[in-house]
């Protein structure tokens, strides 16, 4: 059983929301990637640090309720909803704020943007 | 299919193969999502999914968007846009007449009624005009 540990993601430049603190925990190990290209950067960095385990959402499907924090690049309307709408801690690599239809979901608890790897530190 | 004229290029070419419950609803903001069809399932219900046959660029201002019988025409491309199309089938088409991409992610056309498209519609950008350096001959 792996010992999993918290890290603290800040927003970066331009960016908005957090600070979010994660933790992976047996129920929820993912570090869930939605992103272009593979695992992200950003998601490779919070797996390293925490324990979770990188995961890529364009590549198979994980049930909702393993994630415990999804990265996503999003352009600012629809993925930047979706995560926080089911509270999911979400954290966009692309420096955007609430917008979009799901805009009332988005909150600085759960959501945080312009993050870049180096934002990701232990907390 | 009709053959390309000397003039434009089809830079992407794509067809609809799901439309999810709650496209309706984003329609009404004037907002269509689409996704690639290997998307992860929580993203379906916002998206139209399609698969794409072409996929050798991303819009540009000026480019024609067709979707079934609908011709928009580009007014603003956000800066993340063709990377989210070309890897993950993502596009957000807004028809909200501005010139300028508010979100990086935007795509913006006249401010219409954008159509609700079915399975089967096709889902293409069309570049107008000039040769693209290093392009096909």
């Amino acid at each position: 059983m792996p010992d999993y540990t918290s890290v603290t993601i800040k927003q970066g430049r331009g960016g908005w929301g957090g600070p979010l603190t994660v933790t992976p925990t047996d129920d929820k190990p993912l570090i869930y990637s939605v992103t272009g290209g593979g695992i992200h950067p950003v998601a490779a960095r919070i797996a390293e640090l925490t324990g979770g385990e990188a995961f890529d959402g364009f590549k198979s499907s994980a049930p909702f309720e393993k994630i415990a924090v999804a990265v996503i690049d999003c352009g600012g309307t629809a993925r930047v909803g979706v995560y926080p709408m089911k509270k999911v801690l979400t954290v966009d690599v692309h420096a955007t704020s609430p917008a979009g239809p799901l805009a009332q979901f988005i909150t600085e608890e759960l959501f945080v943007s312009g993050v870049k790897p180096e934002d990701v530190e232990p907390a | 299919m009709s053959e390309s004229s000397a003039s434009s290029n089809v830079v992407y070419e794509s067809s609809v193969t799901a439309v999810g419950d709650q496209v309706g609803e984003f329609l009404s903001h004037g907002i269509l999502i689409f996704f690639a069809d290997e998307s992860p399932q929580e993203l379906h219900d916002m998206s139209v999914r399609h698969t794409a046959t072409v996929s050798d660029a991303g819009p540009q201002t000026g480019d024609t968007i067709a979707l079934g019988e609908t011709q928009m025409e580009v007014l603003a491309v956000g800066s993340v846009v063709s990377d989210n199309l070309l890897q993950l089938g993502h596009l957000d088409l807004k028809a909200n007449g501005l010139t300028e991409a508010t979100l990086p992610g935007d795509v913006n056309v006249a401010e219409q009624l954008l159509p609700l498209p079915t399975p089967g519609d096709a889902f293409r950008i069309v570049r107008a005009g000039q040769p693209t350096p290093g392009g096909s001959p």
